[in-house]
């Protein structure tokens, strides 16, 4: 056995069947025995970040599902290595598990700027959770089942091995054995511990039942510990209301009475305000993000903080702790209900405060997804997102970009599928959702899954229509074509005079884009075909595009300014200034 | 800024020392003084880092952080009234030894060589401060070159 044929054998026996990547020198050796085994099925994507983010996608929608897969991606060294660089920097912003391996020069022309060599672990350290380059054939295998240990357990993250040319063929010792059954890695430092402790536990239980006004924050850790139906369930026994993070959207259902949404920069009203007030916040698996929180100062100061996190170097990081849980969030709620300490109070005061919260812009943001249009009759995006999700049934999967759009995907799609919102939070990389879109229906492939973009991070990633064209892979894509970066274009109508630099953009034919690569396409100008065109996509076979055309003008609100308290939350649209270059730099 | 000691031991890896100064630059601080050595155990190096900071709630964040690292084992922040810090230094003077004579007692230092009338090397070993304190006594003028390995420490 060579260092290749063991490194695909301990993918094989980690029951990885994907292998999203893209050949080149340093790895052509590893792509040639995987031809020969035929185990796996090779997704070539047309540029490494898009094979990246494939494994994000994979890794995220399987998480739910009874065989959880870890996304693996290939690439070369040199270029083909720093392209991976920003899918893994995404997938460590949000704690995905996926293997990046990357080729490398030989041992005995390392560091000598060969052709191709970058140094892969200098690079990949800060930003992915371990780094390995195994220089001898004996330790390949060992140091996958490692990796995929470490990025699969506690808080998950991207790993990355790098291996070198020479090692990928180099033949191991005569006396080489390895029990992939019996390995348990040796890390001394590595802790991950999900089980709660007693103490923590009885002193959170009393806060919760002295509480007047709790809230309960669901993170990305209810979903990534398959907690979504437990909290409901516990929820429901409480009788506390829950505000969801980016990430922790779709672990609960949207519509449900004790939910009030996204909490956040771009939350909803009811959320934002309740965290105001709150005397209690739960928090669940999530991290206190600055797009959560704002101006810490102000953040939440009535309230006492419950932070359950099975990291521990989120604990008192950007906000100050009561009571620390280090713990699994699954564990950790399912001793909350077992504790017949824990009560059930009505709380109507703050029910009924809470009820208030949601009557400040119902009115508004239901008149505006009525009508649907806004200047020059064109389509809001908001009503499209609104009217997906009803023809859907809010049971789809989704898939969406980063910008203004993610946001009114965030907000008006109508989530009762666990585990189905994807896209990029922490690290907010525009042109992830094509991409990961085709890992997700992989993973996942008997529901429907839509990848929504806007029309520049569309065009970041577009490539990987080749990989959809080649694989058939059935991902309804849809591009929201507003002509502009629509965020940024929104805080430069807010907060600098509505000067626009940068932003306006000039898109292709993307008809004539998806006739080249024969998928079917439609162009929506019109209220009235928005939902048609939406029922196309579903009934059509394979992979569809539709492009709607977009207000420019459409903002997302409410809106808590960078750097803002909640109190500074605007719920309306300020009257935008006439472009004044003079109080630009004060606005700034 | 106080002065802080942050004591780990680690997996005695390539890689590890470029990890943790890697976070202590992503935290934005200059790292005052930082030394390696062999632990009590085969494979686990001992690492004393100084760095000055002083809100509590960032070094223990700091100290949080390194321990998330897979290759950290325990993480501990050290302080001068429940710990022993302690640095070597070797310094070349010019200096007459007649003047040199009458830092004996008071200071902890040890002459390595003569190298001339007036040319000597010396060790000197103690805290930062009293290593400080005789640099100063001594006086700038009279000192060649100098050395210092940095703060190691030890809890009491």
């Amino acid at each position: 056995m060579n260092g290749k044929q063991l490194l695909l054998k301990a993918l094989k026996e980690r029951k990885v069947r994907f292998l999203f990547g893209y050949t080149g020198g340093a790895i052509m050796p590893v792509f040639d025995e995987m031809e020969k085994m035929g185990v796996f099925e090779f997704v070539m994507a047309r540029h490494e970040q898009g094979a990246a983010f494939m494994a994000q996608g994979l890794s995220r929608a399987s998480l739910s599902t009874s065989a959880p897969q870890i996304g693996v991606c290939l690439s070369t060294s040199g270029p083909g290595a720093m392209n991976l660089v920003t899918g893994v920097a995404d997938a460590h912003m949000d704690s995905v598990p996926i293997l990046a391996i990357t080729g490398q020069v030989a041992t005995g022309v390392i560091a000598t700027d060969a052709f191709q060599e970058s140094d892969v672990v200098g690079v990949m350290m800060p930003i992915c959770k371990q780094t390995y380059m195994p220089l001898v054939a004996d330790d390949v295998e060992k140091t996958v089942h490692e990796a995929c240990y470490v990025a699969t357990t506690g808080r998950g993250g991207p790993v990355v091995i790098d291996l070198p040319k020479d090692v990928q063929n180099q033949q191991v010792k005569d006396d080489y054995r390895f029990d992939s059954k019996k390995f348990r890695p040796h890390l001394p430092g590595y802790f991950c511990n999900p089980t709660p402790e007693r103490e923590p536990i009885k002193q959170a239980i009393e806060l919760i039942n002295k509480s007047e006004r709790p809230l309960i924050f669901c993170g990305h850790g209810v979903i990534n510990s398959n907690a979504g139906d437990l909290l409901r369930r516990f929820v429901e026994k409480v009788n506390i209301p829950v505000a969801s993070t980016f990430h922790g959207l779709s672990a609960f259902p949207a519509d449900h009475p004790k939910h009030l949404g996204m909490m956040g920069m771009h939350g909803t009203v009811e959320a934002n305000r309740a965290i105001m007030e709150a005397d209690l916040l739960i928090a669940l698996g999530m991290r206190f993000d600055d797009r959560v929180t704002g101006k810490l100062e102000e953040y939440a100061q009535n309230a006492a903080v419950i932070h359950v996190d099975i990291d521990a170097s989120e604990i008192d990081k950007n906000v100050k702790t009561t009571v620390a849980i280090t713990a699994d969030v699954y564990r950790t709620l399912h001793v909350l209900m077992g504790d017949p300490m824990v009560t059930c109070i009505p709380r109507r005061r703050w029910w009924d405060k809470i009820n208030s919260f949601r009557e400040v812009m119902k009115d508004d943001l239901r008149e505006e997804i009525e009508v649907g249009v806004g200047n020059d009759n064109k389509l809001l995006m908001k009503g499209i997102v609104h009217r997906l999700s009803e023809v859907t049934k809010g049971r789809d999967l989704i898939v969406a970009d980063v910008g203004q759009h993610q946001m009114m995907c965030a907000r008006f799609y109508n989530y009762q599928t666990t585990n189905s919102w994807f896209g990029s939070g922490g690290a907010g990389t525009m042109g992830c959702s094509l991409p990961m879109a085709i890992g997700v229906k992989l993973a996942r492939p008997k529901e429907r899954v839509w990848s929504i973009s806007g029309d520049g991070g569309f065009q970041m990633n577009f490539q990987e229509l080749g990989t959809i064209m080649e694989k058939k892979i059935d991902v309804k894509i849809i591009i929201l074509n507003n002509g502009y970066l629509g965020m940024v274009r929104q805080w430069q109508t807010f907060f600098f005079n509505g000067c626009y630099a940068g932003t306006p953009m000039q898109s292709p034919d993307f008809g004539l884009i998806s006739q080249a690569y024969g998928i079917p396409y439609r162009k929506v100008e019109l209220l009235q075909d928005v939902v048609p065109a939406i029922e196309e996509a579903i009934a059509c076979e394979g992979a569809m595009i539709l492009e709607f055309v977009c207000d420019p003008a459409e903002v997302i609100l409410p809106m808590i300014p960078s750097g803002g308290g909640f109190g500074d939350m605007m719920t309306r649209h300020p009257h935008a200034p006439k472009k004044d270059q003079t109080k630009q730099g004060e606005a700034a | 800024m106080k002065r802080r000691a942050i004591l780990a031991f680690t997996l005695d890896h390539p890689g590890v020392l470029n990890k943790i100064s890697m976070l202590i630059r992503k935290k934005m601080y200059n790292v005052d003084t930082l030394t390696v050595c062999r632990s009590r155990i085969p494979g686990v190096s001992r690492m004393t880092i100084t760095l000055r900071e002083n809100d509590q709630a960032r070094v223990d964040q700091v100290v949080r952080q390194l321990e998330k690292f897979t290759e950290v084992i325990s993480v501990k922040e050290l302080d001068t009234d429940h710990s022993y810090w302690r640095e070597v230094a070797i310094v070349k003077l010019e200096m007459d030894a007649s003047v040199l004579d009458t830092f004996h007692g008071r200071y902890n230092f040890e002459i390595l060589e003569q190298k001339s009338d007036d040319i000597h090397i010396l060790q000197v070993a103690g805290s930062t401060r009293r290593i400080d304190a005789f640099l100063d006594e001594v006086g700038q003028e009279h000192i060649v070159e100098i050395a210092r390995t940095g703060v190691t420490a030890m809890e009491k």
